[in-house]
């Protein structure tokens, strides 16, 4: 049985920031998935992230990533690719630091064999509960690279039946709900 | 002519801390410590119950978590002169002993020995030799070849991989640094174990406090926990063998590991115990109370002068009037508005941001004073007072580290090479020691004192229709910590926190006085200006906390910090 993760990571009061923690929430709603699978709304860890990712077999991240591309363009980077990238540099022990932890965790033993991150470029990073158009429009595609990852790894998963609404936590405005976006109903 | 050096901000500290140099024939000729974050939580405690003061004041910092909550209850029980139950006092004692054991563990392994370690050595290494010195200093069992093999190889897989990762720009290589291969293995190794113990010792917060950072179970006139022999839910006898089991190997690690690493390096720098002196002014207060009126206590409180050791005045309780008069806060080199210096009781706290000028206003951090002198806090002033007092547990451990340090350097410590970066790593690490056996003295007395049927851990607090002021001390894991409350009519109506790093961290005051950092950085020597590792020993050797230091909020804009890698 494989310790996987599946973590939205962002801040969901930055706009396109709040994808991870949106993505997260969906697939929760909209699948099941066997036992050693966790799903959480990481929301934005600092150091503190080498604990979810110590210990597990396989990390499935979703995250806002600007890298220069059309707003709404999904990227996804394998583990070796994360960590060649230098840390960023950090200004106090609050920042975000996908690269220091997951080097961190390596370098102590306890990083994951597998990790992706799918990186979602916003269109917007300014204060807001919304996803912008563009990002919305790639729901799809952000969920079904989560999927084809646990494909890849073997992880089995159904849609739920009579799956139930989205959580959303950061705002009772109801437009923010952007199932209808995504069709994407599982293998 | 002089070179100015900018580092900003310094990293492996808690908050945001800028340090400028200037320097001449490749010594410090002068030094400015500034403060560069400031949020607000004085301001925003007036007109708010006194109850729920010390769930704000902890939010001062994450790193310092429990300390800000435990002066917090203590100012407002000062001021109604309110007793704490016998069990409260063991609660929050272990509390404070384990807080503190993780503080002093992280400080000097994660925070500090990458000044004095230097990882791309580690490849050279041969851990068969590692093993062999490791096992002749200290009877600990993990310090195998095997255990060594394997820190090295990791090391091995970073170096070669070109992605240095959380050792990239450290100052590898720099001529200051002076550990073999194997001494260098050996103190990465620990690291990693370092980790595991602290953690330890933050499970018994966990489990005392209900979590952390930032417990909840404090309450003026107590502690919210409830003990019930009978109960699985409450502080019954399998929690507090928990507690035993992990403070146990915390222990074991502070006597076999940490105190024995910091004597051993400190002895492979010897020189470095006649660098970073400055203030030679210290100042601690007694904690650890023992009774429900804190008329005893198991760590010694008072005050040095001029480093006149034998001189040193002692605190008989945490409320002495000699402390509570004595202290003052300056706002000349500091981000605030005001004139004479004031007492915090009566402090003020309104900003004003100049924009850091070396000759006018530099620092968020006001400059505390004690009777009109800068004072050095931390566990080398508590240490020095305890020794020069004769207190029993500090002789101790004191003597054991200086018999290790003496071991391994071969040469005489004498008691003036404490005033010292060295001597405050050393200091430190005595203090852990003396904490560690504390520690399991503390839970007997809980628990013997539950034995006897004695369940209760709260006094209800009263408040009177007059004005009322109180202070409430910590000696914290950094140093002295007060928190000063005035209440009228059951609200605060001020609230000042003067915390150790707003001691040590000080500018300069009105009469141009350094504050501790600053003092301690002259005449430091640079082997390389332009890669300020000697700075940066001395820095982290005081265990900055800054978040602490300075807790307002500038709402209008925060200081782009000029950032150079380090």
């Amino acid at each position: 049985m494989k310790n996987v993760l599946i973590g939205g990571i962002g801040n969901v009061l930055l706009a396109d920031d709040g994808i991870g923690p949106y993505v997260a929430r969906l697939l929760a709603a909209r699948y099941t998935f066997p036992d050693g699978v966790e799903i959480i709304d990481l929301g934005t860890p600092a150091l503190d992230l080498i604990d979810q990712l110590s210990g597990r077999d396989a990390v499935i991240l979703i995250d806002s990533v600007d890298a220069g591309a059309e707003p709404g363009t999904v990227l996804t980077y394998q583990k070796v690719d994360i960590m060649r990238h230098h840390p960023a540099v950090r200004m106090d022990p609050h920042s975000p630091a996908l690269v220091d932890a997951l080097l961190s965790a390596e370098l102590f033993g306890v990083a994951p064999d597998d990790v992706l991150l799918v990186g979602v470029n916003p269109g917007s990073l300014e204060p807001g509960c919304n996803l912008s158009k563009p990002v919305q429009a790639s729901l799809d595609l952000v969920a079904s690279s989560v999927l084809v990852e646990l494909d890849r790894l073997g992880v089995e998963y159904h849609p739920q039946e009579n799956p139930a609404a989205v959580e959303i936590w950061w705002t009772s405005d109801s437009k923010v709900n952007y199932e209808a976006s995504v069709t994407s109903a599982g293998r | 002519m002089a070179q100015r050096i900018t580092i900003d901000p310094i990293t492996r500290i808690e908050g945001h801390l800028r340090i400028d140099v200037e320097v001449e024939n490749n010594a410090v000729s002068n030094a400015w410590a500034s403060c560069t974050m400031w949020r607000g939580i004085e301001k925003i405690l007036r007109g708010r119950d006194p109850r729920d003061a010390w769930l704000f004041t902890q939010r001062f910092c994450g790193v310092c978590t429990t300390v800000h909550a435990m002066a917090s209850v203590r100012s407002v029980e000062d001021a109604l002169q309110l007793e704490v139950p016998l069990n409260a006092q063991y609660i929050r004692n272990l509390i404070l002993i384990a807080h503190a054991l993780h503080d002093h563990i992280v400080h000097f392994y994660q925070l500090s020995a990458l000044d004095w370690v230097d990882v791309l050595q580690i490849p050279k290494a041969d851990p068969a030799a590692t093993s062999k010195l490791a096992e002749s200093l200290s009877p600990w069992t993990r310090n195998s070849r095997n255990e060594f093999k394997a820190a090295q190889d990791r090391v091995n897989a970073v170096a070669s991989s070109g992605q240095l990762g959380i050792f990239m720009n450290g100052y590898w290589g720099h001529p200051a640094m002076r550990l073999s291969p194997d001494v260098n293995l050996l103190a990465f190794s620990h690291y990693v174990q370092a980790l595991e113990y602290q953690r330890k010792a933050l499970q018994v917060v966990g489990i005392l406090g209900s979590k952390t950072p930032h417990i909840q179970n404090l309450t003026v006139g107590g502690v919210a926990n409830a003990i019930d022999l009978d109960s699985a839910n409450a502080l019954n006898m399998d929690r507090l063998e928990m507690v035993r089991v992990l403070l146990e190997e915390v222990v074991q690690f502070v006597n076999q590991v940490y105190i024995v690493d910091v004597c051993a390096i400190a002895a492979m720098y010897p020189d470095w115990f006649k660098i970073g002196s400055g203030v030679r002014n210290y100042l601690a207060v007694p904690d650890l109370p023992l009774d429900s009126k804190a008329s005893a206590y198991d760590l010694p409180g008072g005050y040095i002068m001029n480093g006149n050791i034998a001189g040193v005045h002692s605190f008989k309780t945490a409320s002495d009037k000699d402390f509570r008069s004595a202290v003052s806060e300056d706002v000349a080199h500091a981000y605030y508005q005001g004139g004479k210096p004031l007492h915090p009781w009566v402090g003020e706290t309104e900003p004003e941001f100049t924009g850091w000028n070396g000759d006018q206003k530099y620092s968020w951090v006001k400059a505390p004073r004690f009777n009109g002198a800068p004072m050095q806090v931390g566990p080398l002033a508590q240490v020095l007072v305890g020794y020069a007092q004769g207190h029993p547990l500090t002789r101790k451990y004191t003597d054991l580290a200086i018999a290790k340090i003496e071991a391994v350097a071969g040469i005489r410590v004498t008691p003036d090479m404490l005033h010292s970066t060295l001597g405050r790593h050393a200091a430190r690490a005595i203090r852990a020691g003396m904490l560690a056996e504390l520690a399991q003295k503390h839970l007997q007395l809980l628990s013997d004192n539950i034995a006897k049927g004695d369940y209760a851990v709260y006094n209800q607090p009263v408040f009177p229709g007059h004005e009322v002021e109180g202070v409430g001390t910590h000696e914290a894991p950094r140093g002295t910590l007060s928190h000063w409350v005035v209440i009228k009519d059951a609200k605060i109506k001020n609230y000042q926190a003067v915390v150790p790093s707003t001691w040590n961290a000080s500018p300069r005051d009105g009469a141009g006085a350094h504050g501790p950092y600053e003092a301690s950085l002259l005449h430091t020597p640079l082997a390389r200006p332009e890669e300020p590792l000697e700075v940066l020993r001395t820095v982290h050797s005081f265990d900055p906390c800054m978040a602490c230091a300075c807790h307002t909020f500038d709402p209008s804009g925060r200081q782009i910090a000029k950032v150079k890698v380090l």
